[in-house]
């Protein structure tokens, strides 16, 4: 039972912004909370989180990119926004 | 091991028109003149080029620096995360656009209860209304709103009017911190300490109203100093993450070490941020576990707590590089 479903619209909650840690050269997710890492795939699924477009419109625009297998992208994007949902760094509509 | 810091807490000033007795801030703080706005903008960028990822303005009441946006705009610049902690007072709609426009990521607003008669009692002046006035601005000028209420023997009880309170308030993030007792709060302890049984009742209510409120509000309960079997793990080790930089710029690696005899701050008017980062003796006294006494020493606890808090050390045993004395395996009881 996820909180995200592929018509979920997710956005960076408010207080949330990305950033590049100059150390690591990493992008990080900066909050109120803290420093929350992004590895790859999350920053290119978080980077999409703009209240507009659908998980579905995300996972589809992802797989076209990154030329990977629909369904189990489908999964990862899920999986990765619940995370993010559960720590309150995304809202969802 | 390198070490680099991710947060710098700006003290930018120790003036405050409210009288806390629970107030963490030294009650005896350094004379001298506050650094100036050139004097902080160098220190941004100083923390900037270290790592630090994110900057806290606070004080005292940071609002009383009339360049208060300048600073949050430099920070921005040099790409920091910005949140203002503040009491609110002199937050009027002007001052938010400004602080909006300047980029201020989040700002976090301190109340003392939930209704006027008591949180202006604990503030030592008419403050109540004007926060409910100021976070209502705030957040109309688009501002992400946090809250903080700081509990002790007086307000502990009234947590669910506490919380309903904030999220009437529309804050997105409620922060019950309990009272620690460094600075005033140290000396008022004996006021401010709750008994064993409102702690407990609270820790209940605090994890209802956390489930309970999940969708609307992120509720962060702090825990109590001394009731609990572990030490928290203070500042995440000892000039391993944090950076402060008091209003004179005295560098500290928690706010409230100046409290620990004996241990002598370097200040950004002589030395660079990165030499007292890596190089001062105050940054690497409790850095590590070199400086580990038994029974941390041979802990396999000491990676998760780092011994504890050092301040607190100092407070209940006199001395600093003592196991923190909340720790049930500390044979020193305070
Ligand atoms: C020292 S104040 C300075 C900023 C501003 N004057 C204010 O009150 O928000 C920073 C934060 O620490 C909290 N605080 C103050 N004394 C504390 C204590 N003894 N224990 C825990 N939090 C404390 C305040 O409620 C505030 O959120
Ligand atoms: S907690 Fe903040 S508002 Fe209260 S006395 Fe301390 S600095 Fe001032
Ligand atoms: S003995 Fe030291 S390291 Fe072990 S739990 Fe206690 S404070 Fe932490």
């Amino acid at each position: 039972m996820s909180s995200i479903s592929p018509q979920s619209r997710p956005a960076l909650a408010p207080g949330a912004r990305i950033q590049t840690d100059r150390v690591a050269g990493q992008p990080v997710l900066l909050s109120p909370e803290g420093i929350q890492e992004l590895n790859f795939s999350a920053h290119a699924i978080i980077a999409r989180c703009d209240g507009k477009q659908t998980v579905e419109e995300i996972t589809v625009a992802l797989a076209e990119e990154y030329e990977a297998p629909l369904d189990e992208l489908r999964e990862d994007v899920i999986t990765c926004l619940a995370e993010l949902h559960e720590k309150k760094l995304i809202v969802v509509s | 091991m390198n070490f680099r810091p991710y947060a710098l807490l700006a003290e930018v000033t120790y003036r405050c028109p409210l009288h806390c007795p629970y107030c963490s801030n030294p009650a005896m703080y350094p004379g001298g003149n506050e650094l100036t706005t050139s004097e902080w903008q160098r220190v941004i960028d100083e923390a900037a080029a270290l790592g630090v990822l994110q900057a806290g303005f606070s004080g005292g009441e940071p609002l009383l620096r009339p360049d208060l946006a300048q600073l949050i705009a430099h920070a921005r610049q040099a790409g920091l995360y910005t949140n203002l902690i503040t009491s609110s007072l002199g937050l009027d709609a002007k001052r938010a656009h400004e602080l909006r426009e300047a980029g201020l990521d989040s700002v976090q607003i301190s109340f003392q209860a939930e209704e006027a008669v008591l949180a202006d009692a604990i503030a030592g002046a008419r403050a109540h209304e004007k926060k409910i006035a100021a976070a209502r601005i705030a957040r109309e000028a688009g501002l992400p709103l946090s809250t903080n209420v700081v509990l002790h023997r007086r307000n502990i009880d009234r947590l669910r009017e506490i919380v309903a309170f904030a999220a009437s308030l529309g804050a997105i993030r409620l922060e019950l911190a309990n009272v620690q007792y460094y600075g005033w709060a140290f000396l008022n302890r004996a006021q401010l300490l709750p008994t064993r049984e409102q702690v407990h009742t609270a820790r209940q209510i605090a994890e209802e109203e956390k489930a309970r409120c999940r969708e609307q509000m992120d509720i962060f309960y702090v825990l109590p100093d001394y009731y609990e079997d572990r030490p928290k793990p203070c500042m995440n080790g000892w000039g391993r993450r944090y950076l402060t930089v008091n209003a004179v710029g005295d560098t500290l690696p928690c706010p409230t070490a100046s409290s620990i005899p004996g241990l002598r701050f370097e200040n950004v008017r002589a030395r660079s941020l990165a030499w007292i980062w890596s190089e001062s003796e105050s940054f690497q006294q409790f850095r590590g576990e070199d400086w580990m006494r038994e029974p941390c020493r041979g802990c396999p606890e000491r990676t998760r707590d780092f011994g504890g808090c050092r301040c607190q050390a100092t407070l209940l045993t006199g001395d600093p590089a003592n196991t923190d004395p909340v720790c049930g395996l500390s044979r020193i009881v305070p």
